[in-house]
C-alpha cells in the first residue's frame, strides 16, 4: 500500500486540510508569538559593541519555545473537536483504530509545529538578523524545539481528555500554557528551581546553549552547566537535558493517551 | 463478509442491558434478526433505540448482556465487526470544514479502499442521492442534503450489515422517498439492516419484520401484517348505499362472513362495519356485497396501523 494511503497519513492529511480552512485559527496560533517577538526585539534590542552581538539574541530561544507551546491549544482543541462533535465514535464504529489517530494527528500536529518553527527562524534570523552560532546548531535548535512541541501536543491531549468543548479546551490550554511559561523562565527571567520542573525551560536552555552561547559539539554536550544568560544555574550537563526532555515528552505522550481512551471509553 | 449462508440469524442480541445512573435506557433486550431481513425497531423518542444500536455497534459497553453480529461478541470481538457494519447515527455527524466528497472519500479509505476507488464509489453514490458535485463544505449544506450525506458516509464501503437511526427525520417528503428508494434498493441486495424508527409509516412501508421497543423494552415483536392482526385492533369499512333496501340486503350477505360479528347504522342508508384481519378480509366483504349489490354511493375505508397497535399496547401515541 502506498505511504498517502496509510490510515495515519489519511488522517494527517485531513487534519492539515482543515487546519489551513480555519485560517482564523492559524492567525492567532502564530500571531502572538511573532506579535511579542517583534515588541520584544523593538523594546529590548541593543547591540554590544564588543562583540558586535545584539543582546536581544538570548531572548529568542525563549520566544520560539512560546511559540511552540501553542502545540498544546492546538492539539486539545483537535481532540477535543473530535470528541464532541461525535466524530470520535463514527470513527470507532469504523476499522480506524485509536493508533491512527493518535499516530495521524501527531504527524499533523508535528507539521504545524514545523511550520510554525520555521516562520519564527525567519523572522528572527533572517528579518530581525538576530544572532546564531551556525546552521548545524539552528539544526539542532529546531529539532529541539520539535520535540518540546510534541511534548506540548501530550499536555494538549491531556487537557482534551477533560473538556467538554473546544471553547473549554483552548480556554484551559491559555490559562496553563501562560503561567508555565513564565513559571519557566523562558520569556522573562526566573530565579527559582521551580524552573527545573517546567518543560519550557528544558527545552530553552538548550536552544540557548547550542545556538548562542555554545562553542562546540562536544563543549555543549558535556559542559558540566547549563547557564543561561538571566537564567538558574544547574549542575545537570546539557546531554542530561536532553534526556530530561526526551523522557517528559514521552511521559506525557503516554499519559495523553492513555487518559484520552479512558475518558472516552463509553 | 456478511453473514455465511449457513447461519441465517445474523444479529443475536442476548437480555442486553444499559443502564445511566438511575435511567434504565435499554431493560433486557433479546431479538434474533435473520440475514437478508430488514428490521424495524419502532419506538417513540427516549424509547432506548440510539443506546441499543450504540451498543450494538461496539461504542457503548453494555452494563450486562451481550449481542452477537454474524457470530462475534460486541463485547469482546469489536475488531471484527467494525468490518461487516455500517452505521448511520442519528445526528449528522461529519467533517464541517470539508465538502461531502472529500468527507465520504475519508471515510471509505478509513475502510481500507484505495483512493482511486473511493473517489469512483463516492461519485457514483453522491450522485444517486442528489448531492454530487458540491464544492461547499459540508457545514454549509441544507439539513436535508446533511442528512443524505450522513447516510452515503455509512454505506460506501457497501456493509452487508447496516445500522441506520431515524435515517429520514426531518427530511421533506421528496427527499424521503428517494431514501426510502434507496434503502429498498440495499434491501434488495441482500443486505441485513436494523432501521431505528419513530416513524410507523416508515416502519410500515420498509420492514420485513417489526419490533416495537417501549421504555427500554420490546413490547411487541412480528411482521407488519401481524402486528396489526394482533394489537391493531379493527379497520373500519364504511359504505353508504343509494337504496334503503341494499342495506338489508348487505347485512343479510355479511352474515354469511364469519369475521364480520357487528355492525352499526349510521343514519338511513349507512353502514360502519368493522372487521379483523388484513386486505383480504376487506376484499372478501367487498366481493360478497358485489353477489348481490351493483352500486354504492360512497365508501370509505379505514385500516388499522401500527400507530394503532402501540396505542393499544401502551394506551400512549407513538408522537407523545
Ligand atoms: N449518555 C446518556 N446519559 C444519560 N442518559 C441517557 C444517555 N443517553 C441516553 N439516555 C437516556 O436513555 C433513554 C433512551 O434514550 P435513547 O436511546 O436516545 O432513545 P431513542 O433513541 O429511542 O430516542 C432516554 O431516557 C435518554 O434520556
Ligand atoms: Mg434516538
Amino acid at each position: 500500500m502506498k505511504v498517502l494511503e496509510l490510515k495515519s497519513v489519511v488522517i494527517a492529511l485531513k487534519n492539515i486540510k482543515e487546519k489551513f480552512r480555519s485560517w482564523q485559527a492559524i492567525f492567532f496560533g502564530m500571531g502572538f508569538p511573532i506579535m511579542f517577538t517583534i515588541i520584544f526585539y523593538l523594546m529590548f534590542h541593543d547591540v554590544d559593541p564588543e562583540t558586535g552581538i545584539d543582546v536581544y539574541s538570548y531572548s529568542i530561544p525563549g520566544m520560539i519555545t512560546y511559540a511552540v507551546c501553542l502545540g498544546t491549544t492546538s492539539a486539545a482543541i483537535v481532540f477535543t473537536r473530535d470528541k464532541s462533535t461525535g466524530i470520535l465514535e463514527r470513527l470507532d464504529t469504523m476499522p480506524t483504530g485509536r493508533k491512527n489517530i493518535f499516530l495521524g494527528t501527531l504527524i499533523s500536529e508535528s507539521i504545524f509545529l514545523t511550520f510554525q518553527i520555521i516562520v519564527m527562524f525567519i523572522l528572527s534570523y533572517a528579518i530581525l538578523g538576530q544572532y546564531f552560532v551556525g546552521y548545524f546548531e539552528l539544526l539542532i535548535g529546531f529539532l529541539v524545539s520539535l520535540l518540546f512541541g510534541i511534548l506540548s501536543v501530550g499536555i494538549g491531549i491531556i487537557i482534551a481528555s477533560f473538556s467538554k468543548n473546544e471553547e473549554a479546551a483552548s480556554g484551559i490550554a491559555l490559562t496553563f500554557v501562560m503561567p508555565v511559561i513564565f513559571a519557566s523562565g523562558a520569556m522573562v527571567p526566573f530565579e527559582s528551581q521551580i524552573v527545573y520542573f517546567m518543560p519550557p525551560y528544558w527545552a530553552k536552555q538548550i536552544f540557548l546553549q547550542f545556538t548562542v552561547l555554545g562553542d562546540g559539539l562536544t563543549s555543549n554536550l558535556y559542559s558540566s552547566s547549563m547557564i543561561g544568560y538571566t537564567a538558574t544555574e544547574t549542575s545537570i550537563p546539557i546531554w542530561g537535558g536532553i534526556l530530561i526532555l526526551i523522557a517528559m515528552t514521552f511521559l506525557f505522550i503516554f499519559i495523553g493517551i492513555k487518559l484520552f481512551q479512558k475518558k472516552t471509553k463509553l | 463478509m456478511g453473514c455465511k449462508k449457513k447461519i441465517s440469524i445474523c444479529i443475536e442480541i442476548q437480555n442486553l442491558v444499559k443502564n445511566f445512573k438511575d435511567v434504565k435506557a435499554v431493560n433486557g433486550i433479546s431479538l434474533n434478526i435473520k440475514e437478508g431481513e430488514l428490521f424495524g425497531l419502532l419506538g417513540p423518542n427516549g424509547a432506548g433505540k440510539t443506546t441499543l444500536i450504540r451498543m450494538l455497534t461496539t461504542t457503548l459497553t453494555p452494563s450486562s448482556g451481550d449481542a452477537k453480529i454474524n457470530k462475534f461478541s460486541i463485547k469482546t470481538q469489536k475488531n471484527e465487526i467494525v468490518k461487516l457494519i455500517g452505521v448511520c447515527p442519528q445526528d449528522n455527524i461529519f467533517y464541517n470544514e470539508l465538502t461531502a466528497e472529500e468527507n465520504v472519500i475519508f471515510v471509505a479509505q478509513m475502510h481500507g479502499i484505495p483512493l482511486q476507488e473511493s473517489k469512483e464509489r463516492t461519485n457514483a453514490m453522491l450522485q444517486k442521492l442528489g448531492i454530487a458535485g458540491k464544492k461547499r463544505w459540508a457545514k454549509k449544506f441544507s439539513g436535508g442534503m446533511k442528512k443524505r450525506l450522513n447516510l452515503v458516509m455509512s454505506l460506501i464501503h457497501e456493509p452487508k450489515i447496516l445500522f441506520l437511526d431515524e435515517p429520514t427525520a426531518g427530511l421533506d417528503p421528496q427527499a424521503r422517498r428517494i431514501v426510502w428508494d434507496f434503502i429498498r434498493e440495499l434491501k434488495g441486495k441482500g443486505n441485513t439492516i436494523l432501521l431505528l424508527t419513530h416513524d410507523m409509516l416508515e416502519a410500515d412501508a420498509l420492514s420485513d419484520h417489526i419490533a416495537i421497543i417501549d421504555n427500554g423494552e420490546i413490547i411487541a415483536n412480528g411482521t407488519p401484517a401481524e402486528l396489526k392482526d394482533e394489537h391493531g385492533g379493527e379497520n373500519v369499512l364504511e359504505i353508504s348505499f343509494y337504496k334503503e333496501a341494499d342495506v338489508a340486503i348487505m347485512k343479510n350477505q355479511l352474515k354469511e362472513i364469519s369475521f364480520v360479528q357487528n355492525w352499526k347504522e349510521f343514519g338511513e342508508r349507512t353502514l360502519l362495519i368493522p372487521f379483523r384481519g388484513g386486505m383480504k378480509n376487506y376484499l372478501k366483504i367487498l366481493q360478497k356485497m358485489s353477489e348481490k349489490i351493483i352500486d354504492v354511493e360512497n365508501m370509505k375505508f379505514r385500516q388499522n396501523s401500527l400507530e394503532d397497535v402501540f396505542l393499544n399496547l401502551t394506551g400512549r401515541r407513538l408522537r407523545d
